[in-house]
């Protein structure tokens, strides 16, 4: 094949792809769009005449009380909520086809009234089918159940499974309590499975807030929590120190990060530095972009390592976080999952000269530590 | 080609705008210059030209809220700043201080800045 064949087949923009599926196209339902679908008790009980925008609703959801971009004005948010919205985000972000997911309702699992929030999932079912669906347009959907109900959450996917254009079932997961894990969801999977129909599972900012310290708890199991918990509560606390100023307040401070694996960092630093790119007004301490003062005064320790069987991912990921300069060795040892000290060698040979082998290896922590 | 008596060697090379008492303290127009975007701010008094396409995913930078930003001062208290002197893109929030066209937060993106002038009562860019 010749070179100017090959580059031919090249995807040069978003013009060059087959097709574009959006699978998280929000939209922003009020209570105006929801109350008229509400069944019966709740049509009766509450006063589905009232409210404006997102109206009195929006105090059953939780809120998080935290200052965004838009609350400032200095991004906007469309509306999303008639066939003309959904078309001008078709327009602009190009998809084919895209799957229709909520933003009120992903608080939905942190309502409080049990009964209600089962209830709200089942009005907004409705409103979804009749005015959001569109298939014909590309317009599909995810049909929510309310976590604390895991029962009707079941009888409400039986009740929407065949319906055209509900493509999956849609569980707001930053505020399930227990987690997912729990038998009490079996009733809802097996109708999921029943269905044929995926789950999507997404978070919102402030629900995760409402269930984190909690969800240690109903973790039941150790695995888990070891899996997830170191990197989650040093991303909890770099984000925090990061933002607040620390390392910029004290430039001469170094940290050593353990024990919490190597992927998430480089991962982290990236999304630290692409929420800071639209919200320096919320950090205005820094002076540098965050990955900037992970890189500067911020080490990681080697052990756990994993993806040690795939040494092109450890490579890449030791290299997007500049390991050469900030990754220490450690073994852990003699706790049940420490690393040989050549465990991670055996790869990074592969990638690293000699001197980057040495400072991970010793050098780095001679710096760090200043041993005499 | 004959000389055109009523050119004015001072706008030679400039494009037309608008005429200034259409541009308030605090507005911007957006001018199509040469098929090239160009707002141009009257930001407290002073006039300032910046491309309309954001570094970022290509919005509108400079359609977005003109206001100012969060800092903090030598004691380390939070002080609204730049007031009026700061754009913030619609799409995402990224903003730029149009004195310069620089990203508040990173020196790597910056709006391209032109040449504004007023001359009798009239505006013009330059690109
Ligand atoms: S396109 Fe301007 S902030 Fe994203």
């Amino acid at each position: 094949m010749s070179s100017t064949t090959q580059q031919a087949d090249r995807i040069r923009s978003i013009d060059d792809l087959e097709v574009i599926v959006d699978t998280d196209f929000h939209l922003t339902e009020r209570q105006e769009d929801i109350f008229p679908y509400l069944e019966s008790p709740f049509d009766e009980m509450l006063n589905t005449q009232g409210g404006d925008d997102y109206g009195y609703l929006g105090r059953v959801y939780p809120a998080h009380g935290m200052v965004y971009s838009v609350t400032m004005g200095k991004a906007d948010s469309e509306t999303v909520r008639t066939a003309d919205d959904i078309q001008k985000g078709k327009d602009l972000i190009e998809w084919d086809k895209a799957i229709a997911t909520p933003t009120q309702n992903l608080y939905l699992g942190a309502v409080h009234h049990d009964d209600l929030a089962a209830a709200l999932a089942t009005a907004y079912n409705n409103w979804l089918l009749d005015e959001v669906i569109d298939t014909d347009n590309g317009v599909y959907g995810a049909a929510i159940v309310a976590p604390q109900k895991p029962v009707e959450a079941a009888e409400e996917v039986d009740r929407r499974a065949d319906e055209d254009g509900i493509v999956a079932v849609m569980i707001p997961s930053g505020s399930v309590d227990p987690t997912l894990g729990n038998e009490r969801y079996y009733p809802l999977y097996e109708a999921c499975e029943r269905a044929g129909l995926p789950i999507k599972m997404h978070n919102a900012g402030g629900t995760m807030m409402t269930r984190f310290p909690s969800t240690w708890k109903s973790m039941n199991r150790a695995l888990p929590v070891h899996a997830t918990s170191h990197n989650m509560m040093h991303q909890t606390n770099l984000a925090d120190m990061i933002t607040q100023g620390v390392p910029e307040r004290f430039p001469d401070l170094e940290f050593v990060i353990q024990e919490a694996g190597l992927g998430w960092y480089p991962y982290f630093m990236r999304r630290m530095d692409h929420d800071y790119m639209g919200a320096k007004w919320d950090a205005p301490m820094l002076e540098k972009l965050p990955s900037e003062y992970l890189k500067d005064q911020f080490y990681l320790t080697s052990q756990p390592v994993e993806g040690a069987d795939d040494p092109q991912y450890l490579n890449q990921i030791t290299r997007l976080f500049e390991g050469e300069d900030n990754l220490m060795f450690s073994s852990d040892y003699p706790h049940f999952d420490f690393d040989n000290t050549d465990e991670l060698l055996k790869i990074l040979r592969s990638e690293f000269s000699s001197e980057e082998i040495q400072n991970i290896y010793g050098k780095t922590a001679e710096r760090v530590y200043d041993f005499d | 080609m004959a000389t055109n008596d009523t050119q004015n060697p001072e706008t030679d090379g400039l494009h037309h705008v608008a005429s200034a008492d259409e541009l308030e303290e605090g507005e911007r127009i957006i001018a199509d210059v040469e098929g090239r975007e160009v707002a141009v701010f009257n930001s407290n008094g002073d006039l300032y030209a910046l491309s309309n396409y954001c570094p970022h995913q290509g919005g509108p930078a400079c359609e977005g809220l003109l206001s100012g930003t969060l800092e903090v001062d030598e004691d380390e208290d939070l002080v609204w700043s730049c007031e009026d002197e700061i754009v913030a893109c619609p799409w995402h929030g990224w903003e730029f201080d149009v004195t310069d066209g620089r990203h508040t937060a990173s020196d790597k993106y910056r709006l391209p800045t032109y040449d504004v002038r007023e001359i009798d009562g009239e505006l013009y860019v330059g690109l």
